[in-house]
C-alpha cells in the first residue's frame, strides 16, 4: 500500500505542475490557429476596416476595452452568463490586401472552434459591405 | 425459417446498462459549441436603442461632448482612442434595493426567531446586492455628409455584500440609452456654445 501511496503521490504534484504552467503556453498548431482566426480582405483602408470591427462588435453586444489605431489592434468584453473577450488585429498582407484576425476566450478557456470563428467574419463581412456603402 | 431473436435483457442483464452509458458517453461527446459570435435577431432592434445621429457635427466635436457628458455621469475614462471614435468609460456605484434588503433582514430575522438564536447567520442578507461596475464603450462614426453616428453599450458587473459576483450583464433597458443619449444632445449643444 504504501508502496503505491510513494508513486500515486509524486504523480498526482507532477502532473498538477504540469497542468498548471502549460496553459502560460498552451495553443495549436501556430500555422493552423492562424488559418482558422484569420479572413483576408481585398482592401487597403484600414481605417475603415477598424471601424467596421468596431461596428461588428457593438452589433454583438461587446464593450471595448482598448482600441489602438497605430496597432489596429481591438480587445472587447460582452459579458452574459459568462465573459466572452476577444482581440482583433488588422494587418497589411500585401500591397492590396489586409489581413484581420479574431481570437477569443470564454471564461477561462480558448476558442478553438473553426466555425466560431466563421461566424465572426461573417457578422464583419456585412458590416465591412454596410460601412463602405455608408448604411446604419 | 425463423429469425434468431436477441433478447439482450434476459440474456445477458448487463447488456442493456453497458449500452446506455456507451450512448450516453457519446451524446455527451457530441456537444455543440454555443453560437458566440451570432447576431441575435433582435440586433436591429439594439442597434436602433443604442444609436443616434448627430447631424452637421464635427466628430472630434461629438466625442469631446461624449467625454464631458461621461465625466458629468461620475465616469472615469479608461481608453480614448480619437482615430476611431472611441471612448470607454467605468465607474462603481451602488446596486442595493431598499425592497431586497428589507426582504431578506425579514426573512433572515424569521430564520433566527424559529430556531431559537441558532440560526442567526444573516445568509439572505449577505446574498443582497451591494455595488455594480458599469462599464460603456461610445463609438462615434462619420457618415460622410457631415452627420455621425454615436453608438453606445453598456455592461454591468453586480456584487453581493459578500463580494460575490451575484450577475453579470449587457445593459438592454431602452430608457437608460434614452436618458444618456439625452445628456449627450445637451453635451453637443453646450460644446458648441462653448460652455
Amino acid at each position: 500500500m504504501n508502496r503505491y501511496l510513494l508513486i500515486l503521490v509524486p504523480m498526482l504534484v507532477l502532473t498538477g505542475c504540469a497542468s498548471q504552467n502549460s496553459v502560460i503556453t498552451e495553443g495549436d498548431s501556430q500555422v493552423h490557429v492562424r488559418q482558422m482566426q484569420t479572413r483576408v480582405y481585398e482592401s487597403l483602408d484600414k481605417s475603415e476596416t477598424l471601424r467596421s470591427v468596431l461596428a461588428t462588435l457593438q452589433d454583438l453586444g461587446f464593450v471595448i476595452d482598448t482600441a489602438d489605431y497605430e496597432m489596429a489592434t481591438i480587445t472587447a468584453t460582452r459579458l452574459q452568463e459568462y465573459e466572452l473577450r476577444v482581440t482583433v488585429t488588422v494587418k497589411d498582407r500585401n500591397s492590396h490586401q489586409l489581413a484581420v484576425r479574431a481570437n477569443a476566450r470564454v471564461d477561462d478557456q480558448l476558442i478553438d472552434d473553426p466555425a466560431t470563428y466563421q461566424d465572426f467574419f461573417t457578422v464583419l463581412d456585412k458590416s465591412i459591405f454596410l460601412t463602405r456603402h455608408n448604411v446604419d | 425459417m425463423r429469425m434468431p431473436v436477441v433478447n439482450f435483457a434476459s440474456r445477458r442483464p448487463l447488456v442493456v446498462p453497458a449500452l446506455l452509458v456507451i450512448s450516453g458517453l457519446m451524446s455527451s461527446c457530441g456537444t455543440t459549441q454555443p453560437e458566440y459570435f451570432s447576431p441575435s435577431q433582435s440586433s436591429v432592434a439594439a442597434r436602433k436603442m443604442q444609436a443616434r445621429v448627430y447631424f452637421s457635427v464635427e466628430e472630434a466635436d461629438v466625442m469631446s461632448a461624449a467625454a464631458a457628458v461621461l465625466q458629468d455621469m461620475g465616469y472615469t475614462i479608461d481608453e480614448v482612442e480619437l482615430p476611431l471614435g472611441v471612448i470607454s468609460a467605468s465607474k462603481r456605484a451602488n446596486a442595493t434595493s431598499r425592497m431586497q434588503a428589507f426582504g431578506s433582514l425579514t426573512l433572515d430575522s424569521m430564520k433566527c426567531a424559529f430556531t431559537f438564536l441558532i440560526a442567526c447567520d444573516g445568509e439572505r442578507y449577505g446574498g443582497i446586492d451591494d455595488v455594480q461596475d458599469i462599464r460603456l464603450t461610445l463609438v462615434s462614426m462619420p457618415k460622410g455628409d457631415g452627420d455621425v453616428t454615436v453608438r453606445v453599450t453598456i455592461q454591468r458587473r453586480i456584487y453581493d455584500k459578500r463580494g460575490r459576483l451575484s450577475e453579470q450583464s449587457t445593459i438592454s433597458d431602452a430608457d437608460v440609452y434614452e436618458s444618456l443619449f439625452a445628456k449627450l444632445s445637451k453635451s453637443v449643444f453646450l460644446e458648441r456654445q462653448g460652455i
